[in-house]
């Protein structure tokens, strides 16, 4: 049924489109549950539907087409007072767009829409003739039996008198007929297919169908999926891949790209001056000028650039108070979800892959967060419980905060809690302070809740949610207070495709750090290095910290003692990088390795005098070497040569 | 009457949608045409002149197709020009609603280039007698 072949382009335009239409009504049905009266707002969600369903029909989309026309129905006569919005029509109504978003899912994979569950297309048209009970229908009466013999889908009821004909041929000339055949048929296969596509259950369902449905993903895309490592353009999923650029943007760009063609002639005719003897003084003044003109422009367009890539994180947020209501309602709480800095921009791919994670969190602040009404009221607090979504930029970093006002996380319960599974030893456990103890639940295998549940309590998810993060050269912190309620803050760089980078050198080689993982710069005095446990350990500021050689995680001989140490932290553990010497800061364009990745390299890249420098991926050169990275005193001080087993 | 090098404005909030009417006129000679996502744009680019033709959708934002419709009807300038509604609505209420307001034609979505062919003939040929 893939015939989408010469509309590939429209397709793409409709689902980007309509995709954004579709999570403006999801917000606004949330808004409609608070003010089911709200005629402005009765009439935007009328006008999403009927704009999908627009152009759906030039898709041939002929189920989409239906399910929109029904609800849309259904909006038509919520807006004229025909019917009242009742917590069950929402319900339905909300299943109903999850049914659209898995239509679009379907688009996405160049395929024509199957048909809706008969069930729901059952509730909606009861919901519009106003038949609709009050409790959600057992499952026996969505048996496929035909519906009360011959209700006339309403586009065809109206379509019938002779007064339109007439009324039609006279404004148009021209017989009705084509269009209502069309109209008609479209109806009728909605009502006769089949019916053993089980596409989505919603109502009565688990709350993470729900959130599948909602947000239109896979399962497979879940948590259990962890893509390249230090994948961002290879990880890139094929849907989804183009991109709306305010056109003021485009023509910076593009006149940006003119300047810079005239620095270039203007470069040109100095060289050929230049060659040709000429270098008095304004001729070199004039090439100082050029140049830096050029490195100005450069360095714009580069910003220009990367600002096409920029979309506001409101359409990622938009999805969130609908699945957060689904949630706190299946598990009987009241919950209101407050966005903010929705303007605030950031990375189109990192947009894509925030998504889950920001699931994860909220899913997490409703379900472990969120106390239950009685016991909110017996703490003196209000019964509906907040939970804030919120972006902002501070210096060159994205904030995305998620944070509940419920119950806080109890350090001491944690710390017993990994104990118990053995995650940490009994050591490690008294000498963690709260922060430490808070990120244990990023821990695989950890999960707090005693009785699994369905929303959450499986142990996946919220170390997938930092793996996923970290993936994206971000951290994830998190700020408690018991009774009070917890905060998860997710920092971000601006971009992905410029990586800011410390270049540090083992012997004449340079090797490029990202920069956000490194604290400060420390010369390594050799009186002031100890050995605890067998590690070389350094004490600053009163921490300890482990120190680990850079030739030994690269598994390079070390021939001299490393002169400097670089305090490198990352949400789990900081350290001590040692090296012997600096190169300077960049800001690095990085080029992945396609095909060819060894372990522990995040990319390449370029640096000024040309020169090709490994990006390395600390995490992974951490975790890939193990033991082996430890190094005691007398090898990091290259004491006593016979130790050293490099 | 039927120049090709006559110039359609198009009014449509959805762009997707603008942009299948866009490719519809080409398909059809059509390469001059205009866009307007409501009625308040489409008013202010009919009122600075050069436009010959107007499609336009029914439900949008702002100011609607019919409001839109209504207002060219009423603006001595713009009054004789044509305008095409086009809505996924076959309501006779509508039709009605549209007629008498004093639309050229109404085109039901989803439509062909043959329809939208045949709709624009129509109404060249309605203007051609007067």
């Amino acid at each position: 049924m893939s015939d989408f072949s010469g509309m590939e382009d429209l397709l793409q335009d409709f689902l980007i489109e309509a995709g954004d239409l579709l999570s403006g009504v999801d917000n606004k049905l949330v808004d409609l549950e608070r003010t089911p009266r709200d005629l402005p707002l009765l009439n935007e969600i009328f006008r999403g539907f009927h704009t999908i369903k627009g152009g759906a029909g030039f898709l041939n989309a002929t189920e989409l087409v239906s399910l929109c026309h029904l609800t849309e129905n259904l909006f038509d006569k919520l807006r004229n007072g025909e019917l009242k919005v009742t917590p069950t029509m929402l319900d339905v109504i909300l299943a109903a767009t999850a049914s659209v978003r898995s239509m679009f899912g379907e688009l996405e994979r160049g395929l024509q829409p199957s048909a809706a569950d008969s069930s729901l297309m059952e509730r909606l048209k009861q919901s519009v003739s106003g038949k609709l009970a009050q409790e959600p229908p057992p499952a026996a009466p969505v048996a496929p039996k035909p519906v009360a013999a011959p209700p006339q889908p309403a586009a065809s009821s109206s379509s019938k008198g002779p007064d339109w004909d007439a009324y039609y041929q006279a404004i148009t000339g021209t017989s009705p007929a084509k269009s209502v055949a069309v109209a008609q048929a479209e109806v009728v296969v909605a009502e006769a297919a089949p019916l053993d596509h089980e596409e989505l259950h919603v109502s009565e369902e688990a709350a993470q169908q729900i959130i599948t449905a909602a947000v239109g993903r896979r399962t497979t895309d879940k948590p259990g999926y962890q893509g390249p490592p230090g994948g961002r353009r290879e990880g890139e999923r094929q849907r989804d891949n183009s991109i709306r650029v305010d056109t003021a943007r485009l023509d910076q760009v593009l006149n940006l790209s003119g300047e810079i063609g005239l620095t270039k002639n203007r470069l040109t005719a100095l060289r050929s001056d230049i060659l040709n003897g000429k270098n008095d003084t304004d001729t070199m003044h004039a090439l100082d000028l050029a140049v830096s003109q050029l490195d100005l422009l450069v360095s714009d367009l580069q910003n220009a650039v990367m600002k096409t890539r920029m979309q506001p994180i409101g359409r990622l947020f938009q999805k969130y108070p609908r699945i957060a209501r689904d949630l706190a309602r299946s598990l009987g709480k009241d919950v209101e979800m407050l966005l903010e800095g929705e303007d605030t921009e950031i990375d189109k791919t990192m947009i894509e892959d925030l998504s889950d994670p920001i699931i994860h969190l909220i899913r997490n602040a409703v379900d472990h967060g969120i106390e239950l009404p009685p016991e909110r009221m017996s703490m003196g607090k209000p019964e509906k419980s907040t939970v804030r979504l919120e972006a902002r930029q501070e210096g060159d970093h994205i904030l995305i905060v998620v944070s509940d006002d419920g119950r806080g996380m109890n350090a001491e319960r944690l710390r017993a809690k990994a104990l118990e599974k053995g995650l940490i030893s009994d050591e490690e456990a008294n000498t963690m302070d709260e922060r430490q103890s808070f990120n244990l639940i990023f821990l695989p295998g950890f999960s707090m809740a005693s009785a699994v549940s369905d929303v959450s309590g499986r142990g996946v998810g919220m170390d997938v949610v930092r793996t996923n993060i970290q993936k994206l050269n971000g951290s994830i912190d998190i700020r408690s207070e018991q009774g009070k309620g917890t905060s998860f803050v997710i920092s971000l760089p601006l971009t992905l495709a410029i990586l800011p980078v410390l270049l540090v050198c083992l012997g004449d080689q340079p090797f490029a750090v990202p920069l956000s993982m490194v604290r400060e710069i420390l010369p390594i005095v050799p009186k002031e290095v100890q050995e605890l446990g067998g590690h070389a350990t350094m004490v600053v500021r009163g921490e300890v910290l482990p120190i680990v050689t850079l030739a030994s995680l690269l598994g390079w001989p070390q021939d001299v003692v490393p002169e400097y140490g670089v305090l490198m932290q990352s949400a789990e553990q900081s350290f001590i990088l040692a090296i012997d010497s600096f190169a300077g800061r960049e800001d690095a364009v990085i080029k992945s390795l396609d095909d060819f990745r060894p372990k522990g390299v995040a990319g390449v890249t370029t640096l000024s005098n040309g020169q090709i420098v490994l990006i390395l991926d600390m995490k992974e050169l951490l975790t890939g070497l193990g033991e082996n990275r430890v190094v005691t005193r007398a090898q990091l001080l290259l004491e006593g040569q016979a130790l050293h087993a490099a | 009457m039927s120049d090709p090098k006559m110039k359609f404005l198009v009014v449509d909030d959805f762009s997707t949608m603008r942009r299948i009417v866009r490719n519809l006129l080409k398909e059809l000679g059509y390469t001059n045409v205009d866009e307007a996502e409501d009625g308040v744009v489409a008013m202010q680019k009919l009122t600075s002149g050069g436009i010959d033709f107007v499609v336009t959708d029914w439900n949008m934002p702002n100011m609607t197709g019919i409001e839109l419709l209504r207002a060219i009807r009423a603006n001595a300038q713009l009054s004789h020009l044509p305008v095409l509604m086009i809505t996924a609505e076959a309501k006779k209420e509508n039709i009605v609603e549209a007629a008498q307001a004093g639309a050229s034609g109404y085109i039901v979505k989803p439509f062909t280039a043959a329809t939208l062919s045949e709709k624009l003939a129509k109404i060249f040929e309605k203007m051609a007698k007067t």
